[in-house]
């Protein structure tokens, strides 16, 4: 294999640059911190956030404060959310993992 | 996300159709509600009056009610002379619903409920098909 581990990690990290540069164009909320751990906290804040919005929209379902079609939109919000979530984090997972396996 | 937003207009939607069934169940079952003296208002057949809304979290144009009108239309009369609203003539002013539009419009509401459910079931689809993508 002609790449190095270095080309392979520079590549990575101009990728997840450029990505972020997509998706946080002006604010961020970590500081200009890169990588899988912000990545991981920004999704994972969010996950949490849908997660606790679907739960208040099911207690106030429960109490009839809220209409059925509010708690099933919320709840299903909130899964795919976290199907977002898990799916992303196995996907970032996977590809380290790829490169922990890369010859040194 | 543009597909969030799909299913949270989709809700509105839905939540408005309810309200609309509400309004021929209302309609329905005061069909006979006269008043309790001669020359008194009976039931009236209510409509909604619906209006699009900027929800304020996505910007996304949802349904919702404006107010809940007054059919204004004229009061058939009833020949009943014994009944406790009936005028000297023997005539009582009964509420101006008609079952057979109120029964179109629940068909109406009906079917409109189930588009929304389409919209927000296909928002969900889509979302979790391109989701596959990543497994």
């Amino acid at each position: 294999m002609k790449a190095t581990l270095g080309q392979a990690l520079e590549a990575y990290t101009a990728a997840v640059v450029r990505d972020r540069a997509a998706l946080a164009p002006s604010d961020d909320p970590t500081g200009g911190e890169l990588g899988f751990a912000a990545l991981v906290r920004e999704q994972l804040a969010s996950t949490v956030g849908a997660l606790a919005r679907s739960e208040s929209r099911v207690v106030a379902g429960l109490l009839g404060k809220a209409s059925v079609q509010d708690v099933v939109e919320a709840v299903s919000a909130a899964e795919l959310s976290l199907q977002k979530f898990t799916a992303v984090r196995d996907r970032v997972i996977a590809a380290y993992q790829e490169i922990m396996r890369m010859p040194v | 996300m543009d597909l969030d937003v799909a299913m949270r207009v989709a809700s509105a939607g839905m939540k408005l159709q309810a309200a609309r069934l509400r309004v021929v169940a209302e309609n329905l079952a005061n069909a006979e509600s006269t008043a309790r003296t001669p020359g008194g208002e009976p039931y009236r057949r209510k409509v909604l009056e619906v209006a699009s809304r900027r929800d304020r979290e996505t910007g996304a144009l949802v349904a919702t009610i404006r107010r809940w009108a007054v059919d204004r239309r004229e009061l058939p009369l009833r020949y009943a002379p014994g009944h406790p609203a009936a005028d000297a003539a023997g005539y009582v002013r009964f509420p101006n619903v008609n079952p057979l539009i109120e029964l179109m419009d629940m068909r109406e509401a009906q079917r409109s409920y189930e588009a929304n459910l389409n919209a927000m079931q296909m928002a969900r689809t889509m979302l979790q098909r391109t989701l596959d993508i990543l497994r």
